[in-house]
This record gives C-alpha cells, structure tokens and sequence, in this order.
C-alpha cells in the first residue's frame, strides 16, 4: 500500500513543497508544489495558492494558481480552480467551479513549475515533503 | 411515472440556489446538424484552440479533450450576465473575459448568451469574438426565435457528436429577446453564416465561419 503524506487542517506553509509520495493538503500551501511522480489531493478544506505540478491532481477543496498533472487533473463537486490546466485528461464534476484555460493538447510535456518572482530553482525530490513555515 | 409528466420540473436535478418557482421549459435533447461540422472543422487542425462562452460542463470539457485534443478557454459569460450590470460595465466586463490577440482562436461556443444582451453589448461582444478568430475558424450559436421571460438559463451539454441537451439552471429573472436572422448577421461582420437550422426548442443553431 502506498504512503500518503497529510498536511492537516491547521497547518499553513509558505513556500515550496516537494515530493516522490503521494501527498493530502488539507491545510493551506502558498507558493508550489511539485510531485511529478505521484498524485496530489486537496482536500475538501484544503486552499492551496500555488503551482502545482504532479501526476495526478484531485480538487475538493479550493486551489488558486495553475496546474499541471501528467495523467488527470479531477475537479470534484465542491473542488474550485481559478488558474489554467495541463493535463491529457481532466474530468470535472457537476458543481464545480472552474475558470481558465484547459490545455489538453497531445505532446505537452508537463511544465517545468515556473520560476517564482525572485527565480528561485526548482529543489530536487525529497522523500517526503518539506515544511517551510508552520503556524 | 408521474416525473414524466410533470413540466417545468428538472427530475433528478437539484437547483444550484433555492429561489423563487422557476416555469423553465422541460430537458431536451436536440439532435444537431450544425455540431458535427464545428467539431470537424476543428479537429482539421492540430492543437486547435477553443473558446467556450457558457459555463464548465464536464462531459463537454472531457468530448473535446478526446476528440479535438485542444487548448480549451472557458470563460462563463453568464456569470457577468448574472450581475444584472448597466450595459456599458458590463461590455467591459465581458470583453474583460476574452482573449484579445486577433486570429488566435480556431473556434468558438457561445451557445445562446446574445439572447441576453442588449443590442450594444452584443455588437461589441460580436466584434471582439470575430477578431479573435482565425480564417477558416467557425464560431457555433443559438439564437430565440421566440421572446420569454425566464428565470433560467440554459446548459448545453454535448450528448454526442450530433446531439446536444438542453438543460436549465436556476438565474434572476430574465428576458431573452429574438435576434432575426438578419440581425445576426450584420452582428457578426466579417464571418459568413453558412448553416442556419430551426430547432423545436424554440431557437435556432447557427454556425459561422471566417474567411
């Protein structure tokens, strides 16, 4: 069986999360997260302001930023997205919020997460997720 | 078996906001002589871009993913609709949502948002949407051809290639005016409507296409 890490509800971090898990946000990250090899959920409470890059993206909570998964982005019936989608496959369920563009031309190859502001480098995987701040 | 006949009634659909009765006309499914072509049109290029003026429907996003594998910009004019904004606010506001690089989009959904706009709003939305896409791009509409007072609007989910569904969803009250066939086309300067198909639904689909 497969470990998935949680951020849980009261926890908020700021900055970039990386993995090679799967990963439940049910707390609020601000800033990117990259799991290019496994599948990112947020939660029903989760409110992530970031990139996101991953294989695969579920929404049931609120993400604002854009998102790039290489096998399917699922936007369930109470999840919101305000930002663009990559992604060969993406299902969205009646209910859900959405708005933005939904790139699902073949031949992408999943974007890099772009650079923040201050250009910072994307850091390499880690075996589990790193927090930057904590409150 | 009484669901089946109950009219104005959306069986097994829940109302996204509770409100007043809404007297919205029954689910349909409409075949559509005019949807194969604009998707046929589209999937003749590579990577086409499509602009989508309703709001999200799933099963359209996951139909035009596997059959067009396209750039899909989903902006819900309604929503600005919805506001019930003076006409020129909410120009800008929709003219806010839309891309605005001439020739840069292969086609366009509008479904039947002009049915709700007044004639200046829809002569400056019909602009911008004709300069934004590219030659041989095709614009698909829905146009009354009979006025109502409503408390709805409608969703156009894709049953099929040549099959579209019509289903209403709870809004403010309401009035959807006609545009006559030659309003419509002096509306969208610069395309040539090539098909023009009246539907029992009391409205009729229309496809442009830019030269």
């Amino acid at each position: 069986m497969k470990d998935t890490a949680n951020i849980g509800k009261s926890v908020i971090i700021k900055g970039e999360l990386t993995g090679s898990e799967d990963l439940t946000v049910e707390g609020q990250v601000e800033g990117k997260i990259e799991l290019r090899q496994n599948m990112l959920t947020i939660g029903p409470n989760g409110k992530v302001k970031a990139q996101i890059v991953a294989k695969v993206v579920v929404v049931e909570g609120d993400v604002h930023g854009d998102i790039t998964a290489t096998e399917r982005v699922d936007i369930r019936d109470k999840g919101s997205v305000d930002g663009d989608l990559s992604s060969p496959r993406v299902a969205i369920a009646d209910g859900a919020h959405f708005r933005g563009t939904i790139d699902m031309q073949r031949g992408n190859k999943p974007a890099e997460a772009k650079p923040d502001a201050k250009g910072a480098a994307a850091i390499p995987a880690a075996p589990a997720p790193v927090a930057t701040s904590t409150h | 078996m009484t669901a089946l006949f109950r009219w104005g009634s959306r069986p097994g659909v829940q109302p996204e906001t509770a409100g007043p009765a809404d007297v919205s006309p029954p689910e349909t499914v409409a075949a559509s002589k005019v949807l194969p072509k604009f998707l046929l049109t589209l999937a003749r290029q590579a990577s086409p871009v499509l602009l989508d003026l309703g709001p999200v429907v799933g099963s359209n996003v996951a139909l035009f993913g596997e059959r067009l594998a396209c750039k899909l910009l989903v902006q819900d004019l309604y929503q600005e609709v919805e506001r019930g904004l003076d006409d020129d606010v909410l120009t800008v506001a929709l003219l806010k949502r839309l891309p605005d690089e001439p020739r840069s989009v292969d086609g366009i959904a509008c479904w039947d948002v002009f049915d709700y706009l007044e004639p200046p709003v829809s002569r400056a939305l019909a602009r911008r949407l004709a300069r934004v896409l590219k030659a041989g791009g095709v614009l698909h509409g829905f146009f009354a051809t009979a006025p109502s007072e409503t408390r709805s609007y409608t969703r156009f989910i894709v049953e099929a290639d040549d099959a579209i569904r019509h289903r209403t969803y709870p809004a403010r009250p309401n009035r959807r005016r006609v545009w006559t066939p030659r309003e419509v086309d002096r509306m969208f300067e610069g395309l040539e409507m090539t098909d023009n198909v009246l539907l029992k639904a009391n409205c009729r689909e229309t496809l442009f296409r830019k030269a």
